[in-house]
């Protein structure tokens, strides 16, 4: 059988720069930040980040300069810590180009490109700017003469998402919420997983709907325990309040920021 | 009994609004409506079937969480959702009530969570960039309603039009820390004022002209019961975090 396991540094020296890169997780739960962590250590540039909703992990690489563009629907702590820092100052400043969707958009694209189809038409987006900004277009029902904004399809050069357990060929189980993480891996060109344990998989053959992520679509597979750290990873830990405390007050001025992206990076 | 504070007056003006056995829906960022939907639960509506972006189904948390899409969520649930199977629901038409917010709200209630164009309008290079509308911008057109909440009321949330239309929709009522709108004929209109403030605080809060009747109508103030349930939902007050 083929054993997809590898590190960390070489799973995520695959990604190239200026790929189209899809985070698994939403805000503070579940995202890949161990990886996040590995492409801001490796000096990747150009990614343009895919997330329905993202806080720690995009708000990092912006200001990290690994990222120029975010293709989202929210990035920010929610109530927790507030307002994306680092992502405001970047786009405010040209140097990341916000990609702005809703929640449901991200979706209907990471659809498109799984089903193989160019676009997707998508409910809503009937009321607002974001459209026009964006360049979304209306296509016209062919059956009934109706328009519907066509997202056109997103498909990430590489996902890389965070799960409980995976064995070595990239069968994998998520506890608790998925969120698009499942959808990802159908959309992507390829899928890293990071796994906070590599079991084996003879253990998942009693209950394999337990296994939402088939081992057939993962390329890699990388160990790491505690991965998802400063996020939550349900059942298992609890975001690091005190942590991301510390960094968003660290992200206030350059200087602090950098002796911050060192300490990370390490 | 404590002084009657927006922190009490807004989740049990918002919980008098949902409906038993409506499917109603919070996003991320939203510990008010979290706090309004079990309050509604465990009053009036315990049929209401109470979904979230965890994909959890009428959760039962022991503790509230401060991020809306957190673990804890689960707590309870007897099945899961996605969140593609949520707003696919609204989309279909199926979702009955949705709660919203925006930086800025519009006297047309909609609602701009976007940015602050920059120079000549750019809305590529913003002055301000915004976290974004999250699901707004498909939600608010196709959920049968939308309640929109703020805890802040000044002149620069109330606007007469937002810088960036996020998202327009099926706006019913926006409840603040000083008062209830409800949107009449396309247009915000003052339902209610909170029994601590007055015509004159909400007019001077608001950035757009209200032409207030002569007497308006007082929201009810709390009752004993719904001030001993808002106690029992939420008694490390998890949503003091959003005032």
């Amino acid at each position: 059988m083929n054993n997809k396991v590898i590190s960390l540094a070489e799973a995520v020296a695959t990604v190239p720069n200026g790929a189209t890169l899809a985070l698994g997780g939403n805000t503070l739960h579940r995202s890949p930040s161990a990886a996040v962590h590995e492409l801001i250590r490796q000096g990747k540039k150009g990614l343009n980040l895919v997330k329905t909703a993202g806080a720690y992990d995009v708000d990092i690489l912006c200001g990290a300069g690994v990222a120029s563009a975010v293709t989202a629907g929210f990035i920010g702590y929610e109530n927790v810590f507030g307002m994306a820092g680092l992502y405001r100052q970047a786009v405010e400043a040209g140097r990341v180009q916000a990609c702005e969707h809703a929640c449901y958009s991200v979706i209907a694209g990471l659809r498109a490109a799984a089903q193989g189809v160019p676009f997707m038409p998508v409910a809503g987006l009937t009321d607002s700017d974001v459209p026009a900004a964006q360049g979304f277009r209306p296509v016209i029902d062919p059956y009934t003469g109706q328009s519907v904004v066509a997202i056109p399809a997103i498909t990430p050069d590489v996902a890389i998402i965070h799960v409980h357990e995976a064995d070595t060929q990239g069968n994998a189980r998520i506890w608790g919420t998925l969120f698009e993480d499942v959808l990802m891996v159908t959309a992507a060109r390829r899928v890293i997983l990071t796994t906070e344990r590599v079991v084996d998989g003879q253990t998942f053959t009693a209950q394999p709907e337990l296994t939402t992520i088939a081992g057939f679509m993962v390329d890699m597979v990388v160990e790491a325990p505690h991965g998802a750290w400063p996020c939550s990873c349900a059942g298992l830990y609890d975001y690091d309040a005190e942590y991301l405390a510390e960094y968003v007050a660290c992200t206030r001025t350059a200087e602090d920021f950098q002796r911050f992206l060192r300490r990370v990076t390490r | 009994m404590p002084p009657l504070t927006p922190d009490i007056m807004l989740p049990i003006a918002l919980a008098r609004l949902l409906r038993d056995g409506e499917t109603v829906f919070h996003g991320v960022a939203s510990p008010v409506p979290m706090v309004a939907i079990l309050l509604a639960k465990r009053l009036h509506a315990p049929n209401l079937v109470y979904l979230n972006i965890t994909g959890s189904i009428d959760p039962t948390p022991a503790a509230l969480p401060a991020s809306t899409v957190d673990p804890r969520l689960l707590q309870g649930t007897r099945s899961l959702v996605t969140l593609t199977d949520l707003f696919d629901l609204s989309a279909r038409g199926k979702l009955d009530t949705a709660f919203l917010s925006g930086v800025q709200i519009d006297a047309l209630g909609q609602i701009n969570m976007s940015l602050i164009p920059g120079p000549n309008g750019d809305v590529h290079r913003p002055k301000v960039r915004l976290p974004g509308g999250a699901g707004s911008a498909c939600i608010m057109p196709t959920a049968k309603r939308t309640l929109l909440w703020r805890t802040k009321h000044d002149p620069r949330t109330f606007v007469e039009r937002v810088s960036f239309k996020t998202t327009g929709g099926r706006v019913d009522r926006v409840v603040t820390p000083l008062c209830v709108f409800r949107r009449i004929e396309g247009r915000l209109t003052v339902e209610s004022i909170h029994p601590y403030s007055s015509p004159g605080e909400v007019q001077a809060q608001t950035g757009f002209a209200l032409n207030l009747p002569p007497a308006v109508p007082i929201t009810p103030p709390p009752t004993p019961e719904e001030l001993a349930a808002l106690e029992a939902v939420d008694p490390e007050k998890v949503r003091l975090i959003e005032f």
